[in-house]
């Protein structure tokens, strides 16, 4: 049972580290599907910029993590301001699947504009990843750290600005229900725009912390990741920030947790995407409210 | 490739057919049922694995084996179909393309039973190749030997397979073109617009959408099974969402409402798609082939985008008819 | 006078607040029956629970004997129970005969493969469906605008279209909720003189909604009304206009005349 309890508790560090990072990318995400009310199906690409941003600042222009991190949050932030502004703004209003659709092309054009600028090797941060720390019952690489960091630092940091700020309490209460919040005074349109900064921002800092975690990568992490983001999105309520919060955090442990030998053998490491696929289509189907959303009427 | 080599030409002839009968399928499902299917290209997958496991692995003869294919698509659009039909728009689409991932990542991932990520030669296991489009070569190449003296002319296998397959898409187009002017058509028709109204006046909408989506599965299959035996080997990478987006780029390069249109857009989107092949002229020149398919699926996204914000209707749609505002 | 629609105990809630509330009436065959009731008081509820397009949450529903509760909305309409719309739904997108057509009952060539099965007796249908779908145009005197956009039908010409897609399913009952509403007197008369026309050839039975008082008195042979999700009253115009629960109920919210009722062409 010894292996056993280590391979848990490794899990479980694994499980937590993947799970802030959804959660965090998450928060982003449902704000922006409550308040815009668009499947965004580009924005597992606004990861893979952030990630590819942080590189060119880590290994091309020498930065450390730190900077890097923050010039990915900046300059992905400034991306889907941008896409806002110029297309899905002036597109609105076209219907659900046309939004669909375009936000597919948008997915398609950065993907590939990254494998065109960036080449489809795989790229790896200036971490020495073979520098793991044993913390006896588990081990943690140095990518696996600067993701605990970063949460340390920016969990607190997001939980007061949407709690506390005035901007903040906007934006939760847009995407909670925009029509209320337009009549309470809230300057909707400008709120919206906000979110997508924030969006951007939490989507190229989870960029940096995936590449950092995984760490090798290539174009294509964006959209590996997006239904994992989609899931944490209608799990915890789409709309819903802390639900967001929760639901990345138990979408993370769970697929992690499902491959535990003590459970029955557990699931091999290879279908945990799967997983996460069959619990994104329960959820749409049975309970797309997720956990702390409201049930409304569709 | 050769610019006037006129074998990449009748090549790229018989991709755009097998893409013209995979986009009719999606207009059957989303221009005549509005489902948005984004996960439209399992069903080729389905199709293309189950007739090559049993003819490589159980010597099954291959028409057996084709329309087992098919049947195992219109099986997949059950499971998918009964349980999402009633998802509104964009829950729908999320949730068959999260569908279609699960049949990608399961044909990657379990490789005793579709060959894993190696794909379809990898059918027999490892340190054998498994071809299962020998029956269709054969085919090709009777109907070639007897065009040929028929017409003086050798005729390629590339030829006639894009014969064949255009006088398939043709007829299918007449075929749904029927369908589309029946009483079913114009039920689905009113579905499109108002389902409350439908069921106002006793038509069992539920029905008649599934009824969509399994046809435009069987549509689907036909051009997955057509493109396996052209190729002669798929793996799963071969089918992956963006297939499913391209069949949507041509529905919207013809005109989203138009069946007509289809096969025009078929043509147009290969031409496109294979015409970045081509460019070798300078700035072009500057990205090296390898990149090139990246440029391609740039253009896709890029077209998808400014033909949904400008031209929604394409190149022949009717705008007043479009119905995209749901 | 045989019953032909029998609502027991009927109970419909929506996040605790109950719109229906133990509903118990019933609605003679071939008669005009006007459901009357203030705001909120569970009429469309009522409605949509019967027509099958809202599942009860307690109660029984008879149609002609048959248990119809539980039951979809296209199967209570090809069971003859069929409902029109507060605000018409029309297919803007199709023509007026399109409509019609598309409602036609019993249409073989609604199954995709009768249409290469059987096409013989696909067309025969469609030439009955189409001969009966231009008939009832005439009728209600849309003949001309056969081949328009139903898109560009006035409010009150849709209510008429409405009217005679429901009796392309050859309804024993229609169900219309508020069909004077927002429609130009001239229309308006119209729609009277079809409801009693067909009630009187073709024995049709109507359960009207309505809020207009003169129009209640004027048609219906019965009226039925509501407050709370619940029958507070039943009998002839007269009994139920001296009625003082109803009055009470309406606490002056009756409409005299036609004030309030804006006709729009």
């Amino acid at each position: 049972m010894e292996g056993s309890l280590h391979e848990l508790a490794q899990l479980i560090l694994n499980g937590v580290i993947t799970g802030t990072i959804l959660a965090l990318t998450g928060v982003g995400a449902t704000l922006v599907f409550g308040i815009h009310r668009i499947a965004n199906f580009a924005h597992g690409e606004y990861l893979t910029f952030g990630a590819y941003m942080g590189l060119i600042l880590n290994t091309g222009l020498g930065q450390n993590l730190a900077v890097s991190a923050l010039g990915a949050v900046v300059g992905t932030a400034l991306l889907a301001l941008a896409v806002h502004l110029l297309v899905l703004k002036p597109l609105r209003g076209r219907g659900l699947v046309a939004m669909s659709l375009i936000t597919v092309g948008i997915g398609l054009m950065l993907r590939n504009a990254v494998f065109m600028v960036a080449g489809p090797q795989i790229r790896q941060y200036a971490i020495d990843q073979s520098a793991v720390s044993d913390l006896g019952i588990a081990r943690i690489s140095p990518g696996q750290l600067v993701a605990i960091v970063i949460t340390v630092v920016v969990a607190p940091a997001m939980a007061l600005f949407l709690g506390r700020t005035p901007l903040g309490k906007s934006m939760r209460a847009v995407a909670d229900n925009r029509d209320l919040a337009a009549v309470a005074g809230i300057d909707v349109e400008r709120v919206g725009a906000y979110v997508w900064l924030l969006a951007g921002g939490l989507a190229g800092l989870g960029g940096t912390m995936f590449a950092a975690v995984q760490g090798a990568f290539d174009p294509n992490l964006g959209f590996e990741v997006l239904f994992l983001i989609f899931t944490t999105v209608v799990l915890g309520g789409i709309g819903s920030a802390y639900g967001a919060l929760v639901a990345g955090l138990v979408l993370g442990l769970v697929m992690e947790l499902s491959t535990w030998s003590g459970l029955a053998g557990g699931l091999e490491a290879r279908f945990k995407p799967v997983l996460a696929f069959v619990a994104l289509i329960g959820l749409l189907l049975y309970r797309p409210q997720g956990l702390f959303g409201r049930a409304r009427i569709l | 490739m050769d610019f006037l080599n006129p074998a990449f030409w009748t090549f790229v002839a018989v991709v755009a057919g097998i893409y013209a009968i995979l986009s009719l399928g999606l207009y059957v499902q989303f221009s005549l049922a509005g489902l948005p299917n984004f996960g439209h290209v399992a069903f080729m997958a389905v199709a293309a694995y189950t007739m090559a496991i049993l003819v490589v692995r159980y010597a099954v003869p291959m028409p057996l084996a084709a329309g087992a294919g098919i049947v195992g698509a219109v099986l997949l659009a059950l499971i998918l179909g009964i349980p999402t039909l009633r998802l509104r728009a964009d829950y729908l689409a999320i949730a068959t393309v999260a569908g279609g991932e699960i049949i990608r990542y399961l044909a990657m991932n379990l490789p005793d039973l579709t060959g894993g990520p190696i794909g379809s030669i990898g059918l027999l296991g490892p340190g054998q190749i498994a071809m299962y489009n020998g029956d269709w070569l054969a085919f090709l190449d009777r109907i070639g030997a007897n065009l040929s003296t028929l017409v003086g002319v050798r005729v390629s296998r590339d030829a006639v397979a894009a014969i064949l397959v255009w006088l398939l898409a043709g007829l299918l187009v007449l075929v749904l073109w029927r369908c589309e002017r029946s009483p079913w058509g114009r039920v689905l028709k009113g579905i499109r617009e108002d389902e409350a109204a439908v069921t106002a006046v006793g038509k069992n909408v539920f029905a008649f959408k599934l009824q969509a989506l399994m046809l435009g599965a069987v549509l689907a299959a036909v051009a997955g099974l057509l493109l396996a035996w052209q190729i002669g080997v798929f793996s799963p990478e071969d089918y992956q969402p963006t297939l499913t987006f391209y069949a949507y780029l041509i529905l919207i390069l013809g005109g989203m409402n138009r069946l007509l249109a289809i096969p025009v857009g078929a043509i147009a989107f290969s031409l496109l798609y294979s015409g970045t092949r081509l460019l070798n002229f300078f700035p072009l020149s500057l990205i090296d082939s390898g990149s090139r398919a990246f440029l391609r699926l740039f253009l896709v996204g890029f077209l998808l985008v400014l033909l949904m914000a400008v031209r929604p209707q394409g190149m022949l749609g009717n705008r007043r008819e479009l119905l995209l505002e749901r | 006078m045989t019953v032909l629609l029998e609502v027991e105990r009927l109970s419909r809630s929506f996040g605790g607040v109950a719109a229906l509330d133990g509903a118990t009436f019933a609605v003679e065959e071939r008669s005009i029956t006007a459901l009357i009731g203030p705001n909120g008081a569970g009429k469309t509820t009522a409605f949509n629970v019967i027509s099958g397009f809202l599942k009860p949450d307690a109660g029984t529903i008879r149609f002609a004997g048959e248990r119809i509760e539980g039951l979809r909305g296209d199967q209570v309409a090809r069971a003859g129970l069929v409902r029109a719309f507060q605000a018409p739904r029309v297919l803007t997108r199709m023509s007026v005969l399109d409509n019609m057509l598309l409602a036609g009952k019993d249409q073989p060539g609604e199954r995709l493969s009768l249409n290469w099965l059987a096409p013989a007796r696909v067309a025969r249908r469609e030439l009955e469906v189409h001969r009966r779908a231009l008939d009832i145009l005439e009728r209600v005197r849309l003949l001309p605008l056969a081949e328009a956009y139903a898109g560009t039908l006035s409010g009150g010409q849709r209510k008429l279209l409405e009217l005679g897609r429901a009796l392309m399913v050859e309804p024993r009952m229609i169900l219309l909720d508020e069909p004077m509403a927002g429609v130009a007197p001239v229309l308006a008369e119209q729609l009277l003189e079809h409801i009693r026309r067909l009630r009187e050839e073709r024995g049709v039975t109507f359960f009207v909604i309505e809020h207009d008082m003169d129009v209640v008195m004027s048609i219906s042979d019965r009226v039925i009304v509501m407050d709370e999700g619940r029958v507070i009253a039943e009998g002839t115009p007269d009994t139920i206009q001296r009625d003082e629960r109803v009055i009470e109920a309406y606490l002056g919210r009756l409409a005299p005349a036609s004030a309030g009722q804006g006709a729009s062409p």
